[in-house]
């Protein structure tokens, strides 16, 4: 044990009672934030990821290329089609990053913390005059900001695929849409980047951590669905075959599937990049009557129609980071 | 016994006068019995009428007492008239006759066509052996009628609305006695449209048979927004010198024709779910009659709510406007987007009129500000945590 662990552990025993809580528990945060983001964006494992994003990005995108030129004629959001056109035998875009945004946000933060543990650098780090807030919030901002930068570069990339392919630019409406969409791609990441800084706190093995968050998110997207369905069978049971015991077991399974944040993000994305789509939920015959179906919706409606979702995905982010703060914050680190 | 001789020989005589008479007529005494049969030549049917143009056919008998030829020929012929005697397809100028049986022949005579009417005489004469007989023959030309036409109709007045064609059913007679060929020709007021029909087919002019009649079914249709009131329409019917008018009258009845629309001329607007939203509409009167008790209704969608404030207009005179609000009222459970609202007026008289609006239907950003609190929240918790467990 060198000095500067000595030296560590007590000011780690002196913290609470000595130190007292003095000063802001951010000091240092932007240092961290600037290191970590370094460290992301030289990695081999973002290259790989990357290459793939734009590999993905820029199949399916030629492959709308095409399907537009040769389908649709006059339509106001043609550059919404961009990300929603599939191609047989490529899906769309947004069905790719629907994989791809989990993977990436694991990938960038499955051995955040225990990678340092198994290092023996987090002692070090801790050595430094700056609080394992700024330590933790750092690495999961500068996660958080490559996601960002990764999915914005892909994003305007797209863009101007799209500007290039179909030779006029975007329309003011459409570029809300998909600037919100990129908002609610980058929080989609996000929760999957708390998701996987929560586990590689809890687990010392980065396997183990990077494992246990695929093994949620291969939970979300593929048995939450069915589950969701059991259990609204179980508990809304259809006994006699009533309307009102049909709609309230679909309603159920409805909410219950929107626990998955996969659901959230799906919902987001149609409810931004179909401006005709009205509601997510069920309709009835009699809320049908009268309506002029195929009108686009305005995007302020459109937010307001996803904005359940999309503040859905932020405060999930947010609180999955606060648990895994906590824990952090009680973790014996000294080991 | 003495009166009832007395009454029979009265009768007997009255006979001999009737019978006697004809034969002091035709100045040709039939031989008397023993004495042999005169050459004599009559017809049963002397004098006859006819119209001009057309020829008279008199059938001759001759009798005779010894067979000879006996030559016919006429008297008094004016020039121009034909006349030729006939047997079938035969003209003939002398025929044999047998004391046995009588000779039957045709006399025609055709008048020219410029005859002038009245009463001719002609004498046949039968020349025979040494013997001849006289007969005189008459022929009445009568007057040819001109033609002559009148319209019958029943129903001349009719009474409609500026958008209805006016069905008039005439008959058009000829009282001639000449096929007449007549035009139709129709004096109406501006803003009129007349057409004849004979039969279903337009026709501007049409034959009328001698003695004949026609009928005619005349349509007056009147061009749009033709103001209210009594209009008369002349109709000349034309044939040849002579013409006949016939007077018809068509009431029009003024028609209110509503409109709706706003005093912008947007149909749509938008509203907000489960809110009173006031939309001004404007509904005019573009006809000719005032409407009267507008009723003003909307075909909503389920769960909405339309008032119109007034909801009656009394009195919408032509040519005027009224604004009316509206207040509508979207379903609390509707969703956001495009609906189609269906705003009607009805008046009292007249057709009605219907408009549809399209109301965006916005949701209220009220879940907007839950969601925000949602995200203060979940920033609360976190600062929570580091208040609690922070600086580390």
């Amino acid at each position: 044990m060198s000095q500067l662990e000595a030296g560590m552990v007590r000011s780690g025993m002196a913290a609470p009672q000595a130190q007292g809580k003095e000063g802001s528990p951010w000091t240092g945060l932007w240092a961290v934030v600037g290191k970590e983001m370094a460290d992301h964006l030289t990695s081999i494992r973002m290259l790989i990821l990357e290459l793939l994003v734009v590999l993905t990005a820029a199949g399916t995108v030629y492959a709308a290329l095409q399907t537009l030129r040769s389908t649709v004629g006059q339509d106001r959001f043609l550059f919404l089609r961009l990300f929603t056109t599939a191609r047989e035998p490529l899906p769309a875009f947004v069905g790719f990053l629907g994989l791809l945004v989990p993977l990436i946000a694991i990938a960038l933060a499955f051995d955040s913390v225990n990678g340092e543990f198994n290092r023996r650098t987090l002692s070090r780090v801790l050595a430094q005059p700056i609080y394992r807030d700024a330590l933790l919030m750092g690495k999961f901002l500068a996660s958080f900001f490559t996601l960002a930068l990764v999915l914005t570069v892909i994003w305007l990339l797209i863009i101007g695929m799209g500007v290039i392919g179909l030779g006029l630019p975007p329309g003011g409406e459409e570029v809300g849409r998909m600037l919100w969409f990129l908002v609610a791609t980058i929080f989609y990441g996000g929760i999957w980047l708390a998701v996987a800084l929560l586990f590689s706190i809890l687990f010392r093995q980065p396997a183990t951590a990077a494992l246990g968050s695929i093994a949620v998110w291969l939970f979300f997207t593929i048995f939450w669905g069915i589950l969701a369905q059991l259990l609204a069978r179980t508990l809304r049971p259809i006994r006699y075959g009533f309307v009102e015991e049909v709609l309230a077991q679909a309603r159920l399974e409805l909410a219950l599937s929107r626990i998955s944040p996969n659901t959230l993000y799906t919902e987001a994305t149609i409810g931004l990049l179909s401006p005709s789509v009205r509601s997510f939920g069920i309709i009835l015959p009699e809320q049908l009557q009268g309506i002029l179906l195929g009108t686009p919706l305005p995007l302020t409606q459109s937010l307001l129609l996803i904005w359940p979702q999309l503040t859905g995905l932020i405060a999930a982010t947010l609180l999955l980071f606060a648990l895994g703060y906590v824990l952090f914050q009680r973790q014996e680190i000294r080991a | 016994m003495v009166r009832r001789v007395l009454a029979f020989s009265a009768i007997l005589a009255l006979l001999a006068l009737w019978t006697g008479s004809p034969g002091a007529v035709l100045a040709q005494e039939p031989a008397p019995e023993g004495a042999p049969q005169a050459l004599t030549v009559f017809s049963r049917y002397p004098s006859q009428i006819t119209e001009l143009g057309k020829s008279v056919t008199y059938p001759l008998e001759i009798r005779t007492g010894v067979p000879q030829v006996v030559r016919l020929s006429l008297d008094g012929l004016p020039e121009g008239w034909e006349a030729t005697f006939r047997s079938g397809s035969r003209v003939l100028q002398a025929v044999y006759a047998d004391p046995g049986e009588k000779a039957s022949v045709d006399l025609r005579i055709k008048p020219p066509n410029d005859a002038d009417s009245g009463t001719y005489t002609f004498t046949v004469v039968a020349r025979g052996d040494g013997e001849s007989s006289r007969f005189p023959i008459e022929l009445i030309i009568k007057d040819r009628l001109p033609p002559s036409l009148s319209w019958e109709i029943d129903l001349p007045t009719l009474r409609g609305t500026p958008n209805s064609t006016f069905r008039y059913s005439a008959t058009l007679r000829n009282e001639g006695d000449e096929e007449v060929e007549v035009s139709l020709v129709a004096d109406a007021p501006p803003g009129f449209l007349v057409t004849f029909k004979s039969v279903g087919k337009d026709v501007t002019s049409i034959p009328v048979d001698a003695n004949g009649s026609e009928r005619l079914d005349i349509e007056v249709r009147p061009f749009e927004q033709i103001e209210a009131g009594r209009y008369e329409i002349r109709v000349v019917a034309q044939g040849g010198e002579t013409q006949a008018e016939l007077g018809l009258v068509a009431e029009v009845t003024g028609q209110p024709d509503l409109n709706i629309t706003t005093p912008d001329g947007r149909l749509s607007a938008q509203a907000y779910v489960g809110q009173e939203t006031p939309l001004k509409i404007l509904v005019q009167n573009r006809g000719s009659a005032p409407a009267l008790g507008v009723d003003l209704s909307a075909t909503e969608p389920s769960g909405w709510t339309v008032e119109f404030d007034p909801k009656t207009i009394d009195q919408l005179p032509a040519g005027e406007q009224q604004e009316v609000e509206v207040k509508i009222r979207p379903a609390d459970k509707a969703v956001a987007g495009d609906y189609m609202l269906t705003l009607r007026a009805t008046p009292e008289q007249g057709s009605s009129e219907s408009v549809e609006f399209r109301i965006t239907v916005l949701t209220s950003t009220l879940w907007g500000v839950v969601g925000i609190l949602l995200i203060a929240i979940a920033v609360g918790v976190v600062a929570l945590a580091v208040v609690q467990f922070g600086r580390r």
